[in-house]
């Protein structure tokens, strides 16, 4: 897993500041917001200071206090903000004006993907580019201030729907979040069968002292990681989200070892 | 010290200038040996040439007693290169920009270099001085790189037949924020603003970017992996991109303080061994002997990389003559440490970067004044698995020219033939992080993250009641040594139980790579999961000078008693 999955986003962070930061995964659960009558000002870790890359302009935060049903959303993203064209998308295709964040629209539909999760080797890598040159910071030089704030955050998302979408756990617990299951990846382990495998193989990884026997616990896990990521795949095309909850957290586990096998390489 | 030396001082907050139509930044490689100046033409990038028609100049500042004072090596013709070495000159500095007197760089340069670096090993900045009429003068690695920048400007505006202002400058990856700190200063002491301190790697990635170009439009043209290695006479870079479109992302950046400066020195004290007693009195015959040994040395290692072996015959007076033929297998064998640290850093990068095998690289791509060692270049093709490096490239002039295209496009430039549609995203090359959990350092940034990027974590009292908390902001350096950028005491948390008050921590870099440290307090079970006190935003780094001390300070002071703790439990 990578180092944003790692971070631990306490519900503070999840909740008050939802709207500010650039990797969170809740961002589409509009609920969140309805319990949050205060969102506009707890959303703080803002400044008023220009430039800020992800900043959300101080007007997005009275949408978002408004952003109690979909039909706002709905609302904000049915017009391009210059020309009016009808629904545009990150960028209006008339006019090329970026527009402001949508979260509504989830992080597939950025790649143009279905919501599935087994996704072709290289899909990302080519629409991520593609983006990214009409968005980043450092191409929107000439555009006035207020897009250029609106490409910071729309570049912001892209990176993290890429970095999401690009590794099969972070993948996982993203789609989960979609059909509003919460993934709690700190959560502590207690079948007692998952539990005997992790001490034994903790064991084994302490115990390794070459290369080699590191090496073939860790084609062991990346095995184990292919089945897990099979299972989730089955699980969550027939939405039996709690076989899939059982697939993340074991692909969780699978995924430290592999971690720590790394550190230890 | 600016009254004394003729440049201008410009405010740091002067950046106003959105309406005006925007000039073309220029770029600038300011390398620890030599420098380069080079600007977007209008269709492609021009190196800009010195009087003496030099696209590469030599990196001093000579200080004099007549005016106008000191001359660097942008217009400065050296009848011999002996003059650069009487003590009156200083190079090297961007060697020991913003670095203290207790890093081994500096210890070791204080021994080696013909000038005066006094350290006292106290966590504060060195002392540099220059020999003027035989006394001692003292300066700055800032000052000297400002007043060498504002040669490089009057070159540039007398070239262009335009005043300049905006410039991107190219920086070693292991730059610590503290040296980009450093270095910016210089620039507002040129009167130059900068629009981009850019890694040289990334630059180097740029034109790699550009050279990708599909021949026709439209056609995005399929990924190509490049490793860049950049090594020069202070720094060492590694980077692993992947290139597609005129994009390039980089997968991976590392870096470290190592370069040609340590070839020399490993050489140096192989010949004479007792070099650093011998020349510690940095007398007159000292200074000199200490010139003809360096300028014997590098013209012995640079003919080492085109030939088995060299004679070195000197006279350093005082008796001490060296006469001695080195051949490449013994110049190899003194500098073991050095390839060796090359070959781990390149390792680290290909590691990070989870490209799955060395066989996905389709470039290598060496830039650098090292590079044409055979040595090194047989240690990346071999871990490359590679008979051949990048060919499209000058390894001396890639940081430069990438960092024009990025003056171009950074001052909002636009190409009808589609070569500016280039960009390099980029990501952080170290780890950033606060103190807790005891004396330890938690990352909350961690090495290569994309650029711009934003990561929170939350954090916890360690004691009963405690309402205050320190939070003490590092910057991971080389071989994980830790640098104090800066710290700022969270206040007003209400008075419960060690472990209940939630301190959320949360680090922002911006496009243009400016950190920023942000923390709140909320008390979990209140009812409210609004932040109890206002949120703290503090710009990083604010540590400067004597940060080293400042460590210390703040540790004695407060001891234990404002420590936090990682709030998560983790499998
Ligand atoms: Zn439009």
């Amino acid at each position: 897993m990578g180092e944003e999955d790692r971070t631990p986003l306490s519900s503070f962070i999840r909740k008050t500041l939802a709207q500010s930061l650039s990797l969170q995964l809740l961002e589409e659960t509009t609920s969140q917001l309805q319990n949050q009558p205060h969102f506009s000002t707890a959303c703080s870790f803002n400044t008023n200071e220009p430039p800020r890359v992800f900043k959300t302009p101080k007007t997005n935060f009275t949408r978002n206090s408004g952003f109690s049903s979909l039909g706002s959303v709905e609302e904000i993203s049915s017009c391009c903000w210059n020309c009016k064209t009808r629904r545009p998308f990150l960028i209006c295709e008339s006019c090329g004006s970026v527009q402001p964040v949508d979260h509504s629209v989830d992080y597939f539909r950025i790649f143009g993907l279905d919501r599935r999760f087994d996704i072709e080797d290289g899909s990302l890598e080519g629409m991520y580019k593609n983006w990214q040159k009409k968005l980043h910071p450092d191409l929107v030089h000439t555009k006035s201030k207020e897009e250029r704030e609106y490409a910071a955050e729309q570049s912001a998302r892209v990176i993290d729907a890429y970095t999401t979408l690009r590794k099969p756990l972070s993948r996982a617990i993203y789609l989960m979040r979609l059909e509003g299951v919460e993934v709690d990846e700190e959560q502590t382990v207690s079948e007692p069968e998952l539990l005997g495998e992790i001490m034994e193989i903790r064991e084994a990884v302490d115990e390794a002292t070459d290369s080699q026997a590191l090496n073939k616990i860790q084609s062991q896990m990346e095995e184990k990681l292919r089945h897990w990521c099979n299972s989730f795949a089955n699980a969550f095309g027939s939405k039996s989200f709690d076989e899939a909850l059982k697939s993340i957290q074991r692909m969780t586990y699978y995924h430290r070892v592999n971690e720590e096998i790394v550190k230890k390489l | 010290m600016s009254e004394e030396v003729g440049y201008t001082v410009a405010s740091d907050s002067d950046t106003t200038r959105e309406e005006t139509s925007p000039e073309i930044a220029i770029g600038i490689d300011i390398g620890t040996c030599q420098c380069s100046l080079a600007v977007w033409n209008g269709s492609q990038v021009d190196l800009i040439r010195n009087t003496r028609n030099q696209k590469l100049m030599k990196s001093y500042v000579t200080f004099r007693n007549e005016s106008p004072s000191p001359v660097g090596g942008v217009s400065n013709q050296l009848s011999h290169e002996y003059e650069m070495l009487s003590g009156a000159s200083i190079f090297n500095m961007k060697r020991l920009i913003g670095r203290l007197d207790t890093d081994p760089i500096v210890s070791q340069a204080s021994k080696t270099l013909p000038f005066l670096i006094q350290t006292l090993g106290v966590g504060v900045k060195p002392f540099i001085a220059a020999l003027v009429n035989n006394m001692w003068r003292s300066t700055t690695p800032e000052e000297v790189v400002a007043i060498y920048l504002v040669e490089m400007k009057a070159l540039a505006e007398a070239r262009l037949k335009r005043p300049v202002r905006d410039v991107v400058l190219t920086v070693p990856a292991a730059f610590s924020r503290l040296q980009l700190t450093r270095i910016a200063r210089s620039c507002a002491m040129a009167g130059l603003h900068v629009l981009r301190l850019m890694p040289e790697p990334a630059a180097v990635a740029l034109l790699y970017a550009q050279q990708q170009l599909p021949k026709n439009m439209g056609d995005s043209g399929s990924e190509r992996v490049g490793l860049i290695f950049n090594m020069g006479a202070g720094y060492c870079d590694v980077a692993i991109i992947a290139t597609a479109g005129g994009v390039s992302q980089m997968k991976a950046l590392a870096g470290s303080s190592i370069g040609g400066e340590d070839l020399l020195q490993n050489m140096m004290h192989w010949l004479v061994p007792e070099m650093d007693s011998l020349f510690s009195g940095r007398g007159l015959d000292e200074i000199k002997s200490m010139g003809i040994l360096r300028v014997a040395t590098q013209d012995a290692i640079h003919k080492l990389s085109f030939q088995p072996t060299v004679e070195i015959d000197i006279d350093l007076g005082n008796g001490t003559k060296i006469c001695r033929v080195v051949n490449v297998e013994e110049f190899e064998e003194i500098n073991k440490g050095v390839f060796e640290k090359c070959g781990s850093l390149i390792q680290q990068c290909l590691h990070d970067s989870k490209v799955a095998n060395v066989d996905y690289i389709d470039d290598v791509i060496l830039v650098g004044g090292c590079t044409n060692i055979p040595k090194l270049k047989n240690i990346v093709t071999g871990i490359c698995n590679k008979s051949e490096v990048y060919s499209g490239i000058n390894p001396m002039e890639a940081a430069v020219r990438g960092a024009a295209l990025e003056g171009a496009l950074a001052s909002g430039v636009n190409d009808s033939f589609g070569s500016l549609d280039l960009l390099t995203i980029q990501v952080n090359a170290h780890r950033l992080g606060i103190r807790a959990d005891g004396n330890g350092f938690v990352p909350i940034i961690d090495r290569n993250t994309t650029l711009p990027a934003r990561r929170e974590m939350v954090f916890t009292t360690a004691h009963e009641n405690q309402t205050e908390a320190l939070i003490v902001v590092y910057e991971e350096g080389d071989d994980e040594k830790l640098l104090l950028l800066g710290y700022f005491k969270v206040v007003g948390i209400p008075a419960a139980p060690r472990g209940v008050p939630e301190i959320s921590v949360c680090m922002d870099i911006d496009a243009s790579n400016m950190l920023r440290v942000m923390a709140g307090v909320v008390m979990p079970g209140s009812g409210t999961r609004n932040p109890v006190v206002p949120l703290m935003e503090v710009r990083m780094p604010t540590a400067d000078d004597g940060h080293g001390l400042c460590a210390e300070a703040l540790s004695r002071s407060f001891g234990s008693t404002l420590d936090l703790v990682t709030l998560h439990n983790k499998l």
